[in-house]
């Protein structure tokens, strides 16, 4: 066995002791670290889609917080003002989210490329400014979660903290599962072949306009679910924080150029070293954002597949493999 | 080899990636003289041309023009010193006018003697559609100011790309007949063809390309077609 | 009563001439070089920042200042794009997005750190104050006029330097076909910086009306490039006399919203892009 194979090995044990760990977290770790796990998953689950779109769907997103804040103003709405169950009402912001993504769509795939970018911000802000019209969600000024809703995920600080992070567990597990079987399908493989070489996808036979629409709005559930999971955290809504450009879309898009954009290891790598420098560089506010920026500009310049595509210069094979074929046969 | 030579190409190969898609080719082009590249579909002989104008990948050797390196530099300094390439499928830019498309020649060119009257004198039908959108030429006519660009540009090389590439027989003829016209004037044309009866009727010496390397060089009469044919397919 | 309506779409046609100065140098970039720089809007911002340091700490007169600048502009333009956005433009549209949205956030947050949260505004004096009556209680600010007729000369000077030059022809040559223009000689890598310095000129003739018109801070670069965004897709891309019929749509949609509820200023003006949007995707006025 050679080196980069051990290492690749020893890689992949690690990523599946960590996802063992991170099942049982609650029994493990304590509060705090309960608490900032949740935010990792439910940032994970925004990478995840994020890289889904503009990794391999050409959908270059800059409005991905439009639907993280569409469903939590339909997560509160289900809960608190319909008094709907507060676990199905997840399921049903995730729906919603859906919902709006349909009229979304048709409008922005009218755009192309970097036009398409700016008309998802469009959508975005529309769709914020139109949540502060709505009274009864506490207009431009928001409003919070009613306590019942809150006990009603556990009486007990740490049983409901357990409650909520297992399932926003659950959630990135299923949209990290979700990203791979599509991946793996021939859908994945025409969006990869289209995104490595303009004539590849008329090649393998997948039709790339429905396979970008299927991406699209197979995103919006999970950025809607997500962002249910995440006003669960928040304890309130309100539309600049709900519909944050900056925490649901900026620093997601480049956890991912950081990470490794068009792979899946990318959005992993990338949310694992943003939470990790944020932890050791504490809360830089704007600096931040500067630092951040200055990388991800760096790493584009240095390597634009991001940190994993560094890594994958020492590395035989990716940590989770998509690739059917072994290597491209040159022509 | 004439004392009057303008490009000399000792030794060049072209790699894109670690495919080599010239080996070690060694031709040159004096003043005056019609040179015309043969070979098959990719035998590497566009490659050559934009090895020599400064557009391709990797390339090793040299080339000089005019016993100056020009391997290396921007194609725009290249151009300013002297040299024109008629690009294969013309790639005019449909969105100008005619006239604006043969200005760019002239732009980007030597500055020469050859100027929009001596184009009009060669190329009457141009200047009655010089207000037209390029796009909307025919394709004889596009070529046509393709040629009439690169000539404004008042090169002492002219690279010749393709030039019958898709035309009908009658309108390759006119142009072909222009060929000799242009070397009248002294410049030294570098012609690549497929057609290789009509590229070696106009020609004054030529080289045959196979598969990245020269497989025939010399003068047209005293090559047979049955040589020719040999080094064309390498059979 | 109908005079407040027509005092408000009349006042929309005059934010539309500012609304069409945004737009007219990200039209002209995203034409020619084939994307959109996201940090148009920051870099907006951040001129009318050095405007109000010039016209504060220098005491410069504001108009001077906006002419100091424009030359500054053009050689910050030239110098991203030949030295930032060349190395990554070209093979993927993609990695062109995210460094100018890099970029963005850069601006944006240095400018937070530099100056503050706090709206600026510079001072123009007179200008500011006189107005030109109309009758019938319609008045026209004296500023907001010559702020119409300068987007019209900035328009009419693009579509001249565009369809009238040398190098307006070889700005559309490159357009029309790299890899062409780069065969004959015509180096695209100097073309497009000297393409995105003018549309940097246009940033600082920009950044000097609005820096006088209305309060900016840090935060205020999106959006100005939002309403540039609407403002070229409105017009239809790649027309400079299209932009300022989108600015003017716009800048009425705006003012006319605004005038139901001030809240929906913002709102009026993007449901009308996106409504354009969904019945005409070609723009209201497109080229060809």
């Amino acid at each position: 066995m050679t080196a980069p194979t051990l290492t690749l090995n020893a890689l992949r044990a690690a990523f599946a002791v960590a996802l063992v760990v991170l099942a049982v977290a609650p029994f493990v770790f304590g509060a705090t670290e309960i608490v900032l796990l949740t935010e990792f998953m439910s940032m994970l689950v925004l990478a995840i889609m994020w890289n889904l779109l503009a990794g391999y769907a050409d959908i270059v997103t800059v409005g991905q917080h439009a639907f993280v804040g569409v469903g939590a103003y339909a997560f509160f709405g289900f809960a608190a003002l319909a008094n709907l169950d507060p676990y199905l009402s997840i399921p049903l912001a995730g729906i919603v989210a859906f919902v709006i993504a349909v009229p979304a769509m048709a409008l922005v795939f009218r755009l192309r490329t970097a036009y398409l970018a700016i008309g998802t911000w469009v959508v975005a802000e529309v769709l914020m400014l139109g949540a502060g019209k709505l009274e009864a969600f506490g207009g431009g000024s928001g409003t919070s979660l009613p306590i019942s809703i809150v006990l009603s995920f556990g009486h007990a600080r740490d049983d409901r903290l357990a409650a909520i992070y297992w399932l926003a567990f659950a959630l990135a597990a299923i949209a990290l599962a979700a990203a791979y079987f599509l991946l793996r399908s021939r859908i994945g493989i025409g969006l990869t072949a289209m995104r490595d070489n303009e004539e590849g996808a008329a090649a393998v036979g997948v039709n790339i306009t429905r396979a970008r629409i299927l991406c699209f709005l197979g995103a919006a559930p999970f950025l809607g679910m997500a962002g249910a999971i995440i006003t669960l955290q928040k304890l309130r809504i309100a539309p600049p924080a709900s519909f944050s450009i900056t925490d649901w879309t900026v620093f997601i898009i480049f956890n991912v150029v950081i990470g490794g954009i068009g792979s899946f290891e990318g959005p992993i790598i990338g949310t694992v070293v943003y939470f990790v420098l944020r932890q050791y560089l504490g809360e830089l506010g704007t600096w931040n954002l500067i630092l951040l920026g200055t990388f991800s500009i760096g790493i584009i310049l240095v390597e634009k597949r991001g940190l994993w595509g560094l890594c994958r210069r020492f590395l035989a094979d990716d940590l989770i493999p998509i690739a059917h074929k072994p290597a491209a046969p040159k022509t | 080899m004439a004392t009057n030579e303008l490009l000399s190409v000792e030794g060049v190969s072209v790699f894109y990636d670690k495919f080599r898609a010239l080996d070690r080719i060694d031709i040159n082009v004096g003043a005056g003289e019609i040179v015309s590249i043969i070979g098959a579909n990719g035998a590497g002989k566009s490659t050559l041309l934009k090895a020599i104008i400064g557009q391709a990948g990797r390339v090793e050797g040299r080339i000089q023009f005019e016993g100056e390196n020009i391997l290396g530099r921007a194609t725009a300094d290249i151009v300013a010193a002297g040299m024109m390439l008629v690009p294969e499928g013309r790639r005019l830019f449909p969105s100008l006018t005619v006239e604006e498309n043969l200005r760019l020649g002239w732009a980007v060119g030597r500055k020469g003697e050859f100027g929009f009257a001596e184009l009009w004198r060669l190329f009457p039908a141009l200047e009655e559609r010089k207000r037209q959108k390029a796009g909307s030429l025919s394709g004889g006519q596009q070529q046509m100011v393709a040629l009439g660009r690169a000539l404004l540009a008042n090169p002492k090389l002219l690279l010749c790309d393709e030039i019958s590439l898709g035309l009908a027989p009658l309108v390759v003829n006119e142009l072909y007949a222009l060929i000799p016209r242009v070397k009248e004037r002294g410049i030294g044309i570098l012609i690549v063809e497929q057609d290789i009866e009509r590229s070696l009727a106009v020609a004054d010496r030529f080289y045959c390309l196979l598969e990245g390397r020269v497989s025939l060089a010399g003068h047209p009469r005293e090559a047979t077609r049955e040589m020719v044919m040999k080094h064309y397919f390498g059979l | 009563m109908a005079g407040v309506w027509i005092n408000q779409i009349l006042q929309g046609i005059l934010l539309g001439g500012l609304y069409t100065m945004f737009a007219t140098g990200l039209s002209l970039s995203a034409g020619v070089m084939r994307f959109v720089n996201i940090a148009h809007g920051d870099f907006i911002v951040l001129a009318c920042f050095l405007l109000l340091i010039l016209t504060t700490s220098l005491g410069l007169n504001p108009i001077v200042a906006t002419l100091v600048i424009l030359p500054v502009a053009f050689a910050v333009g030239f110098g991203l794009q030949r030295f930032l956005l060349q190395r990554v433009v070209g093979e993927n549209v993609l990695l062109v997005i995210l460094v100018t949205f890099g970029l963005s956030i850069i601006i944006e947050n240095g400018l937070l750190e530099g100056f503050g949260a706090d709206p600026q505004k510079v001072a123009g004096g007179w200008m500011e104050t006189a107005t030109i009556g109309l009758g019938g209680g319609i008045n026209m600010g004296l500023f907001q006029v010559v702020t119409f007729v300068a987007a019209v000369a900035v328009v009419a000077a693009l579509d001249l330097v565009l369809y009238r030059t040398g190098i307006g022809a070889k700005i559309r040559a490159v357009s029309d076909d790299v890899a062409a223009a780069d065969l004959i000689g015509l180096s695209s890598v100097r073309i497009y910086a000297v393409a995105m310095g003018i549309s940097f000129v246009t940033i600082g003739i920009a950044a000097g009306f609005m820096s006088i018109w209305t309060d900016f801070d840090p935060a205020s670069g999106p959006t100005r490039l939002l309403i540039a965004f609407e403002v070229i897709v409105l017009g239809g891309l790649g027309s400079m006399w299209g932009s300022l019929m989108g600015g003017i749509v716009l800048g009425v949609a705006q003012s006319v919203g605004a005038q139901f509820d001030i809240a929906w200023q913002m709102l009026a003006g993007h449901l009308v892009f996106l409504i354009v949007l969904a019945v005409r995707p070609q723009g209201l006025f497109p080229k060809y």
